[in-house]
């Protein structure tokens, strides 16, 4: 079936099947490289990405259902974005395979944050954060770096 | 393969009908996760995205949520925490944000899943669930719906449209016993509600499906400091829980007896309080 | 610019796509112990290829110590050992024709304890065990014929009987040896279970073949190590091997030695095309995982507080085949006696082979798993004897000038500082209530002998390579390598480029594992710089060497050139009906000497402090007749941000020392701490991990 999908700001075409999950669309189509397979069952996520501006995973959602909405992957995310640039003024990142999930994690709850005009405590991030994992162990860092964004 | 995405639930259920074999799709999370593990593998899929009126919700008498209303939406709801605690505790204490960003109330009720959240709280809030098929409307309570491992009571073709809980449920407690990550699904839930001077226990996460004894609830006096304890001791000696990783039976049956003991010395100064003002 | 890895703008081994390629996928084992009887392959599409255990049998065998491995097995050893591959041109044919091999077994006997696999009538992994002549096995192998052992590592210091013969067994004698002279006694039996390293990032590679030569893209910590055993395999000389190794999405010893590579390449030839052969998480599971092990320790000593001796037994479970098993057992061996003063010490560590998934290089090596024991046994003594726990501690650590168990003599150690910094951070009252605290003080070796070179060249605009075999696995190897280069050369961190090791650029290192990178090649590039600027500036190629090694069969020699240290301290809560442990805060404190990246030997100690976590409270591999229970992340639950809420540490330097290698230090002594508190509570636990079922079960009040 031919999907018309909104990514990073931008109109794409795919043709795919059906039972094709998001993840592989963004990787093996259009070459976002950012999303990545870890667990297959949307538990760890490395797959995140922004749907509407929410964290979802991308390796257990249907492609098709992503349609009519917009898709932000971490390509999208700019390089002076303030979270990366925290991010990247902790250190809080040691082999980064997890860690475009967590920026992009992080600027929602942000964004959220930003609305309801408070700073998250280091206890609501992890909240925020506890379903991205990361085996290198970086969660203190990654808590300081935006703990630093919401203040 | 054959992508249908109805408007409206009644081009839903007729679709249903005609497609016997086609994959239902709500939220996608559990299909997802079968279908990428390779144990699902359809060629038809008929996807509930698209109709409105199963993303309504409201607040009124009883609380209405259609069932793509996604968890991240009742947790986050005024409306839900102002009139409906328990339901707001339980969508919120389901894994990580991200997770609640897709999973939706239909979903995880048809999914049977047992060892998610939501189900014991809301049989112990009393709630029912609507389900349509081209053959009419079915109320069922949620008591009835989970029939066993990942088996729900529903009709092949009946699709669940709407969940309604009852107002007025104020004292209510979930109690959600993790023995590893904190990110780790339960080993023993509890979720208890006070009504009307009844308790209601429903113990979720043990056995194939949530487990509930009104004639042990019924039991229960808050103002003798063994009740609970025997209550609970009832509950852990008819229960036959299972073993997984999170704990084996035997520990189960020991945490049973400890959770459910909890979870009614919580609601004991709310039922103590309704008492002494005679309601 | 933000650093690569923010934002995605760098690839990953998994990542990795050549034009051309196909896919690989394996059909696996579904029983631990089986005889190939029989492929049918009838209902495979004609388009996708076969690989069978006879056809690369003629390989012959690898092993990084024992060469016990077969590219394919055609006798299956563990439930997921490969026995057939299958390529097609895209992955989801691949995996659906993997599905459609239909393979005959003859089931086996099986055994799966590593104390069972020594018993009498246990069945035999291996028929014999041939010892590999390859780099790694860079100290004397000993295995026991006709027995399930692949290596016994003993220690006897010199005034104990030498030379007895060597007997593998289960149930040891209560030899008196030693402790004569002591009062008091602890004799404990303790475990620690399986578990998985759980890289993010799962394995993968593509391999390739070009004018006869070998072309390796993977993530692996070792690319000396691989290439050699490549070489062999193929009956190539090690130049006519490449391999290229990316930036790992993580690893903690996961990606060593021969792994998806040998497998790619056999089917890389036949095919000839490139071939990329990548696992999924339920397959990480049964690749590699960390040696169960059953220490028992017993420890002697006067009543007051001096420690006599001690006697270690270790019972290593290696799994299937050996990999780097045998240097596993001997650094538990050794780190189980601990930095302390003995009179007497003995140790026998047996490297097991059973039918369980292969176990091999795992963060701390060893050591987390006879610390353990170690630090528990030194905390029952201390309850025996009735003085403080840290106070006993003091009494008998190392300081330098003292001999290790090993003969050799102790220098830049600072195991007193680094267990009073412990026992600060958590509030130590000497002598007072310290109920709910425990402290752990540890040693752990860094790989003796090693050799790491370089080669530092000018490239022009005043900017420098440096061409290094450290892998880069999250560690900040190559930010590391920059920055000490850079300060020695006199200029800025971002004038000096440090590419992937690649093997036909590279000068040889020994591997990127026991955290002796910085260090030796630091010292390379010293060597290299005062090179650069003897021979003009333009090139300089540096080379060290870390002498020494132990007697296999006496314990004596140098077993690390400096040692790794470090001390942890843990203060815990209980909830004595549910067993449900509470982490109020967890400190380690390692001995850095000198920090060359701040932040990233901060991100080392959180890391190892998290992973400990996971090692201490729920991390544990269960089997059922040799299947792994629950082969995914639901089932098998690795620290999130939630599990590490109180974690804080110190690195200790001292002016002028060597850079100490930092990547596993902090992991170790964390769980004996951990289990210590918990033991002034009421609890008395041997086994890990602590889940709350298990705390119950070791409450000595049995009511």
């Amino acid at each position: 079936m031919n999907l018309l999908l909104q990514v990073n700001g931008a109109p794409v075409q795919v043709d795919v099947e059906p039972g094709v999950m998001l993840l592989e669309v963004l990787r093996d189509r259009l070459g976002l490289l950012g999303a990545r397979g870890a667990c297959g069952v949307g538990l760890c996520g490395t797959c995140t990405v922004l749907l509407d501006g929410e964290p979802i995973s991308s390796c257990i959602l249907l492609a098709p259902l992503a349609q009519s909405h917009t898709i932000t992957t971490i390509e999208g995310v700019p390089d002076d974005d303030p979270v990366v640039r925290a991010f990247d003024r902790h250190h809080a990142f040691q082999c980064g395979y997890c860690i475009p999930g967590m920026v992009l994690t992080a600027r929602s709850l942000l964004a959220e944050c930003a609305r309801a005009r408070r700073s998250p405590s280091r206890e609501q991030i992890a909240e925020s954060l506890g379903g991205n994992l990361c085996r290198c162990g970086c969660y203190v860092k990654i808590i300081d770096a935006v703990q630093e964004v919401g203040s | 393969m054959t992508w249908m995405a109805p408007r409206t639930v009644a081009e839903a259920v007729r679709l249903k009908a005609e497609w016997p074999e086609a994959t239902l799709v709500a939220g996608g999370t559990f299909v997802g996760i079968l279908t990428r593990q390779g144990l699902l593998a359809s060629d038809d899929w008929i996807s509930l995205q698209d109709v409105r009126e199963l993303r309504e919700l409201s607040t009124g008498s009883e609380l209405a949520l259609g069932a793509m209303v996604t968890h991240r939406r009742i947790e986050l709801d005024p409306g839900v925490a102002a009139g409906w605690p328990g339901v707001r505790q339980v969508f919120a204490a389901v894994a990580s944000p991200r997770v609640r960003n897709a999973a939706t109330i239909g979903g995880v009720l048809g999914d049977a899943d047992y060892a998610s959240d939501p189900p014991a709280m809301l049989i112990a809030l009393d709630a029912w669930v609507e389900a349509l098929s081209v053959r009419g409307l079915r109320r069922v309570p949620v008591a009835d719906l989970i029939v066993g491992h990942y088996r729900t009571s529903l009709e092949e073709d009946e699709l669940i449209t709407r969940v309604l809980v009852p107002r007025g449920r104020h004292h209510v407690t979930f109690r959600k016993l993790r023995t590893r990550s904190r990110e780790d699904r339960p080993c023993v839930a509890v979720a208890a509600s006070l009504h009307e001077g009844r308790v209601s226990v429903v113990v979720g996460a043990v056995a194939e499906r949530p487990q509930r004894f009104p004639d042990l609830c019924a039991t229960w006096d808050p103002a003798d400091g063994a009740s609970a304890g025997e209550i609970a001791a009832g509950y852990a000696d008819r229960i036959d829980p299972i073993g997984d990783n999170r704990g084996s039976a035997a520990y189960r049956t020991g945490m049973i007896a400890v959770e459910v003991r909890r979870a009614l010395d919580t609601l004991a100064p709310a039922a103590l309080t309704a008492q002494a003002a005679g309601r | 610019m933000s650093d690569p890895r923010i934002r995605a703008s760098m690839r990953y081994p998994n990542d990795l796509t050549v034009p051309g390629m196909w896919h690989a996928r394996l059909v696996r084992s579904p029983y631990a112990a089986a005889r190939v009887v029989g492929i049918d392959t009838s209902l495979v599409p004609q388009d996708v290829v076969v690989l069978t255990p006879s056809e690369v049998e003629p390989l012959g065998g690898y092993g990084c110590q024992i060469s016990d491995q077969h590219v394919l097995a055609g006798v299956a050893r563990h439930v997921g050992d490969p026995v057939v591959a299958v390529a097609a041109a895209d992955e989801a044919t691949a995996r659906e024709a993997a599905g459609l091999v239909e393979v005959g077994y003859e089931e086996l006997s099986a055994v799966f304890d590593e104390r069972d696999a020594l018993r009498a009538g246990a069945p035999l992994v291996h028929d014999t065990h041939a010892v590999s002549d390859g780099d790694a096995a860079y100290f004397g192998l000993r295995p026991l014929e006709g027995t399930n052992v692949c290596h016994r590592f003993r220690i006897r210091t010199a005034g104990l009987p030498q030379g007895e013969p060597y007997t593998a067994d289960p149930e040891p004698d209560d030899h008196a040896d030693g402790f004569e002279a002591a009062q008091v006694i602890v004799d404990e039996t303790f475990r620690m279970p399986a578990a998985q390293h759980v890289a993010m990032e799962p394995h993968a590679c593509v391999a390739g073949w070009r004018d006869g030569r070998l072309e390796v893209t993977t993530g692996t910590q070792t690319p000396f190590n691989l290439r050699q055993d490549l070489a062999r395999l193929f009956g190539l000389p090690d130049t006519d091997v490449r391999v290229v190794c990316p930036p790992m999405g993580g690893s903690f010893g996961a990606k060593t030695f021969v792994r998806t590579e040998a497998i790619a390449a056999a089917v890389a030839r036949r095919l000839d095309r490139p071939v990329r052969l990548a696992l999924d998480r339920e397959e990480e599971f049964v690749t590699l995982t960390r040696h169960a092990a059953t220490v028992r320790v017993r420890l002697g000593a006067t009543r007051d507080g001096r420690f006599v001796a001690k006697r270690v037994w270790c019972w290593v479970n290696t799994g299937a085949y050996a990999d780097c098993g045998p240097g596993v057992a001997m650094k538990m061996g050794y780190a189980g006696v601990g930095p302390y003063r003995f009179d007497h010490v003995a140790v026998d560590s047996f490297c097991v082979y059973t039918n369980l998934p292969p176990a091999g290089a795992f963060r701390g090596y060893g050591a987390a798993q006879s610390v353990w024991a170690s630090e528990r046994v030194t905390d029952l003594m201390a309850a025996e004897l009735g003085i403080d726990p840290v106070e006993l501690r003091r009494r008998n650590l190392l300081v330098d000038g003292d001999r290790f168990c090993t003969g050799e003599t102790m220098h830049d150690v600072h195991f007193q500082e680094l267990l009073d910094d412990a026992a600060r951070a958590v509030d130590w009252r000497p002598g007072g209530d310290n109920r709910g605290k425990g402290v752990a003080v540890m040693l752990k070796g860094m790989q003796t002998p090693s050799r790491a070179e370089v080669d530092l060249r000018r490239v022009g605009d005043g900017r420098f390579e440096v061409l290094s075999g450290t892998a880069e696995m999250g560690q900040g190897a190559a930010q590391a390598i920059a920055r000490l280069a850079a300060d020695l050369l006199g200029v800025d961190a971002d004038q000096v480029e440090v590419p992937p090791p690649d093997t036909d650029r590279v000068p040889y290192d020994t591997r990127t594992t026991s955290s002796r990178s910085t260090h030796m090649m630091g010292r390379a590039l010293e060597a290299a710089v005062e090179d650069l600027k003897n021979g003009g500036g333009d090139y300089g190629h540096g080379r060290v060497v870390n002498e020494g090694g132990l007697d296999v069969d006496t314990g004596q020699g140098i077993a690390s050139s400096h040692w790794h240290q470090g001390a942890a301290a843990a203060a815990v809560e209980v909830d004595d009906e549910t067993g449900l442990l509470t982490l109020r805060s967890v400190h380690a404190a390692s001995y850095a000497g000198r920090v060359v990246d701040r932040a990233a030997a901060e991100l080392q100690q959180e890391g190892s402090m998290t992973m400990a976590i996971g090692t201490t409270l729920f991390e544990e591999l269960t089997f059922d007749q040799g299947h792994v229970v629950g082969p995914n992340l639901s089932d098998y639950n690795i620290p999130s941000a939630l599990d590490c809420a109180a974690v804080s540490q110190t690195l200790l330097e001292v002016e002028g020392a060597e850079v100490h290698g930092l990547g596993e230090t902090a992991l170790p002594p964390v769980p004996p701490a951990i289990g210590n508190a918990l033991a002034t509570l009421g609890y008395r636990p041997t086994e890990l991990p602590l889940t709350p079922e298990r705390v119950l079960g070791c409450a000595e009040d049995a009511s």
